[in-house]
């Protein structure tokens, strides 16, 4: 282990530590300081660039060896993370000004990173647990909803639930295979004895927990609704990342075997199919959405069902595209007023006629997560599906295909709401969110890339 | 030339982007001109288009997304050809004829407008099947915005109702696409969705059925035929004039565009079996279709069930396997798209000026407004078929080619075939009943009118109706340039369909004609 490979292999982490530790002192100096939100954004911005610039090069590296370890993937998940972190900040202005919401977002990204390069469960486990550990705080901060307190003790419980699962499944593995290495694990696993599959089953689980998939998904309908709406984007696009990358660093290259498949597939598939019929009825934007991101989560899912060495490629692909429109969606959210009351649908009521960019960037949005073309959902989604058909799982890639099918109404549903309902006289008029034009171009610009040149990109992850 | 044809609509709407929200005149002014630049490339094109030359023409082919074999790869044939003309044909004359009834938020309508014809272009002309779905799909967008906006008062419900039918046949393709692609190749081949070598390598005959079926509950929904057809009267009756043109007009046509071009050709075994089927269907839309809008009081319905019964004729044509019957067939299409097109188009202009469409507040128009009523009867015996007009044209090169296949069949003791096709026939006579009995109540008697007095067609509208009434006598009296444009693809599709047909071991049998 050399320092200067420690603080290469780490430097994206490196800019966030600073961040934070800048914001914590920034707290102590002076509580009601106002640089908090310009130190998390320097800190997050030159994290992503600099795991950006480290993909770019191709650096590959172990500072830390069995425990930690970066190549192009795990640098290129970390900008992605990072990226879509700059946008959520952005939205968070309006509400945010103090130093210790910078700090826990920082800390969540931290965790985020550090799983994203893991290369033993121990280095997993801190990585989601730094990551979730912020997010209970999050969802309490700044709600001003009387079910906020609930809904974090919820998502606390069930995710201590998916700490525990996991580390009993941790334990289960070890005691079968001898190892923490997650290569170790993945080789010694086709002949592992008894207790491993149940070790696999139980992790399996406790992501399935982390990712919301149902039936383990009830935690993220009150949890997103009543988290302030910066906090719901964190969790809708970087939490649920996280998880996904996680999956993929653990089962990332493993071959599936064919009786495990179809257990691997039911969860998801039960994902899409009630995520996207649930979401249907929902009057709050945010409670929508989270029922939304619980299907597409199954999509993600399906992605393991594909042939290994195209698993990361997919999923970080999708992770683009729903990750970016998603953001979009809540960029133009409007700001200021009652919280609660902007959040509901129906205060969309003729959203065009208002505020015509949002109406369209929302649009735009969710023609892209019910998967239509152009736009890049569309292009994502049948990377999905493509993969899964050519590994031969037909079957499953056309209930998923059914599945996304029952989703188009919900996403239709806001655009009839925004353009062809006449305004609510009753609801004041809304303004913009401050900065939500910044955070809009940031995310339109991968939208772009994707619906326009998905060859070149596909080329390049 | 053919891309310029192909991205000027979306240039036109990034021009409309930098127009100040407030300019209804300039947003009007600029489409117009984007479209009737877009009526001259394709007019140019079509000239320039040569009947005799197999293969695509203009075409242009560009890799797009290598890791999936996926190219954009666009080119004017003999089945897409004439296509292309109507839809830029329409296109000003939507715009003039139509648009000026949009209300509010004309700027937003011109896009869609835009848009609308981009993506049926790109429809049209892709040679590339993931490049036509993303097309195909994308042509969703626009027509829910459309009906859902701008339409009347059960316009949510229609619109709706019509994306999601769309989009579950949309479905059905894409998962019979994906398997086609990605599961049968041979090994070794990489994947390709370029036409040319899907048609080159049909998959197994078992997986030909099933993929033909999704391909065709995707099209038999577009087209519509019956019982896929429920959405299209809410669709068509809420929609506004312009929507309805454009659903009349060319939207329809791309369903039996995709038989021809792509369920068809791809699967030709399947097609031979499911041949029969289509037939009947056909005879069943045609019949059907007829008889309901006999009995509509909505004068936008009876055109829009109307709609039903003549791209039934398509599909029987298509089925014929006869030269004529096919050649009918894309006739029938383009001759379709102007005569329905034109009677929206009048609904519409009715509609602006007495806010109902229906046919018991309507009488004896011709004295109230006789150039209208010229306009109208001329479409009206268009759509009956009236010798001279493109009707005439396509019905009868159709039923000529429907008794053409049927008889070798007869004469092989197999009397449905002929059944069918004498009950195509019937199809005109109810045709001429529906029409006429319309017309009858609606220009002719006593007149009755909610508005009180009545201004006759203006200059602009005149314009329009001329435009189409001309492009549809010159169809029915000089039909050559289109039938010698398309001779040449519909030779080939018959080979293709022919190909299909797999004769019985061992026996010395002709293929049936």
């Amino acid at each position: 282990m050399s320092w200067q490979a420690v603080v290469t292999a780490m430097l994206p982490e490196h800019w966030l530590l600073g961040g934070i530790v800048a914001l914590l002192l920034l707290e102590i100096a002076n509580p009601r300081a106002r640089g908090a939100f310009a130190f998390a954004l320097i800190a997050t911005g030159a994290a992503a660039l600099s795991a950006l610039w480290l993909h770019a090069s191709g650096y590959a590296n172990t500072p830390f060896p069995g425990q930690y370890a970066v190549g192009p993937t795990a640098c290129l998940a970390k900008f992605l993370l990072l990226a879509f972190a700059v946008p959520v900040l952005l939205l968070s202005r309006e509400e945010f000004g103090e130093s210790r919401y910078y700090a826990l977002i920082l800390s969540s990204l931290y965790g985020a990173c550090l799983l994203v390069s893991a290369a033993s469960f121990i280095t997993l486990f801190l990585g989601l647990e730094i990551l979730s550990l912020p997010v209970y705080a999050l969802v309490l901060i700044g709600s001003e909803r009387p079910e906020g307190a609930e809904a974090a003790l919820k998502y606390l419980v069930l995710g201590g639930t998916a700490t525990a699962t996991f580390l009993v499944g941790t334990s289960l593995l070890y005691g079968a295979t001898g190892t923490l290495d997650i290569e170790a694990i993945g080789k010694a696993l086709p002949t592992a004895t008894s207790p491993a599959p149940t070790g696999v089953a139980l992790i399996v689980a406790a992501l399935f927990l982390k990712a919301a998939i149902v039936p383990m998904h009830t935690w993220a309908p009150d949890a997103y609704e009543a988290a302030s709406v910066p906090v719901t984007a964190y969790m809708a696009v970087i939490v649920k990342a996280a998880v996904l990358l996680a999956a993929l660093q653990l089962f990332g290259s493993t071959a599936i075997p064919a009786q495990a498949s179809a257990l691997v597939a039911l969860l998801p598939l039960a994902s899409m199919v009630w995520g996207n019929i649930a979401a249907i009825g929902q009057q709050s934007f945010q409670r929508m959405i989270a029922y939304s991101s619980i299907a597409h989560a199954g999509y993600l899912f399906f992605a393991f069902l594909g042939a290994a060495p195209d698993r990361s490629r997919t999923i970080l692909f999708y992770l683009a595209a729903y990750g970016s429109m998603t953001l979009l969606a809540f960029t133009a959210l409007p700001g200021g007023g009652e919280a609660a009351a902007q959040d509901r649908l129906h205060s969309f009521r003729g959203l065009f006629h208002r505020r015509p960019l949002a109406a369209l960037a929302v649009a735009a949005a969710m023609f892209s997560l019910a998967g239509l073309p152009p736009l890049p959902g569309f292009i994502a989604k049948f990377l999905i599906f493509r993969n899964v058909v050519a590994a031969g799982h037909t079957a499953w890639a056309v209930a998923g295909l059914f599945a996304s099918y029952l989703g188009l109404y919900l996403y239709l549903r806001v655009i009839q709401i925004m353009f062809m309902q006449s305004p609510d006289a009753a609801i004041a008029p809304s303004r913009a969110r401050r900065l939500a034009w910044v955070a809009a171009a940031i995310c339109l610009l991968p939208a772009v890339a994707i619906a326009i040149v998905p060859g070149w990109l596909l080329d390049r992850i | 030339m053919l891309d310029a044809l192909l991205w000027l609509p979306l240039a036109g709407l990034f021009g409309l982007a930098l127009l100040p929200r407030e300019s209804d005149r300039g947003t009007r002014v600029l489409t117009f001109a984007v479209m009737s630049l877009q009526l001259v490339l394709a007019g140019w094109l079509f000239v320039k288009f040569d009947g005799a030359l197999p293969g695509l023409q203009f075409a242009t082919r560009l890799p797009w997304i290598r890791a999936w074999g996926v190219e954009y790869h666009v080119g004017l044939d003999g089945f897409n050809v004439a296509l292309v003309a109507l839809t830029a044909f329409l296109g000003p004359l939507v715009v003039v004829g139509a648009a000026p009834a949009v209300r509010h938020d004309s700027k937003l309508f011109h896009a869609t407008l835009l848009f609308m014809q981009f993506a049926m272009l790109g429809t049209l002309l892709a040679q590339d099947l993931f490049v036509f779905y993303v097309f195909w799909e994308a042509m969703l967008i626009p027509m829910f915005l459309i009906i859902g906006i701008w339409g009347g008062e059960r316009r949510i419900y229609a619109t709706l109702k019509f994306v999601l039918y769309t989009a579950f046949g949309s479905i059905v393709m894409l998962a019979a696409l994906i398997y086609l692609v990605y599961s049968l190749p041979q090994s070794g081949a990489a994947p390709s969705f370029a036409f040319e070598y899907l048609y080159r390598h049909p998959p197994p005959v078992g997986a030909q059925r099933w993929l033909f079926a999704a391909f065709a509950v995707s099209f038999a929904i577009k087209v519509p035929i019956v019982p896929l057809h429920t959405w299209l009267p809410d669709a068509h009756v809420e929609a506004p004039t312009a929507g309805s043109v454009i659903l009349a007009g060319v939207l329809l046509k791309m369903g039996t565009y995709g038989f021809m071009k792509l369920g068809i050709p791809l699967f030709p075994a399947a097609a031979w079996y499911f041949r029969p089927a289509i037939m009947a269907l056909a005879v069943i839309s045609l019949l059907y279709g007829a008889c309901l809008a006999l009995v509509q009081t909505d004068i936008k319905k009876i055109i829009a069930y109307s709609s039903i019964s003549h791209l039934g004729y398509v599909m029987l044509g298509l089925a014929s396997l006869s030269l004529l019957g096919i050649q009918g067939a894309m006739v029938q299409m383009v001759s379709h798209g102007l005569i329905s097109g034109g009677l929206f188009l009048m609904i519409g202009m009715i509609y602006a000026r007495c806010h109902t469409r229906a046919l018991s507040d309507y009488g004896g128009l011709a004295r109230l407004m006789p150039r209208y009523s010229v306009y109208f009867m001329i479409l009206t015996l268009a759509a009956i078929g009236l010798p001279t007009t493109s009707g005439f044209t396509g019905e009868f090169l159709v039923l000529m080619g429907a008794f053409d296949a049927a008889w070798p069949w007869f004469q092989q003791g197999h009397v449905a075939p002929l059944v069918l096709s004498a009950s195509a026939v019937l199809g005109v006579v109810l045709g001429a009943w529906y029409m006429l009995w319309f017309v009858e109540r609606y220009l002719f008697g006593p007149p009755k009118v909610p508005h009180q007095p009545l201004t006759d067609l203006g200059r602009r509208e005149q314009w329009v109706l001329a435009a189409i009434v001309a492009a549809v006598f010159a169809i029915g009296l000089y039909p050559q340039p289109l039938l010698g444009r398309t001779e040449l693809a519909a030779r080939q599709y018959q080979a293709t369909l022919r190909s299909g047909w797999a004769p019985p071991s061992g026996a010395a049998q002709e293929a049936p004609r």
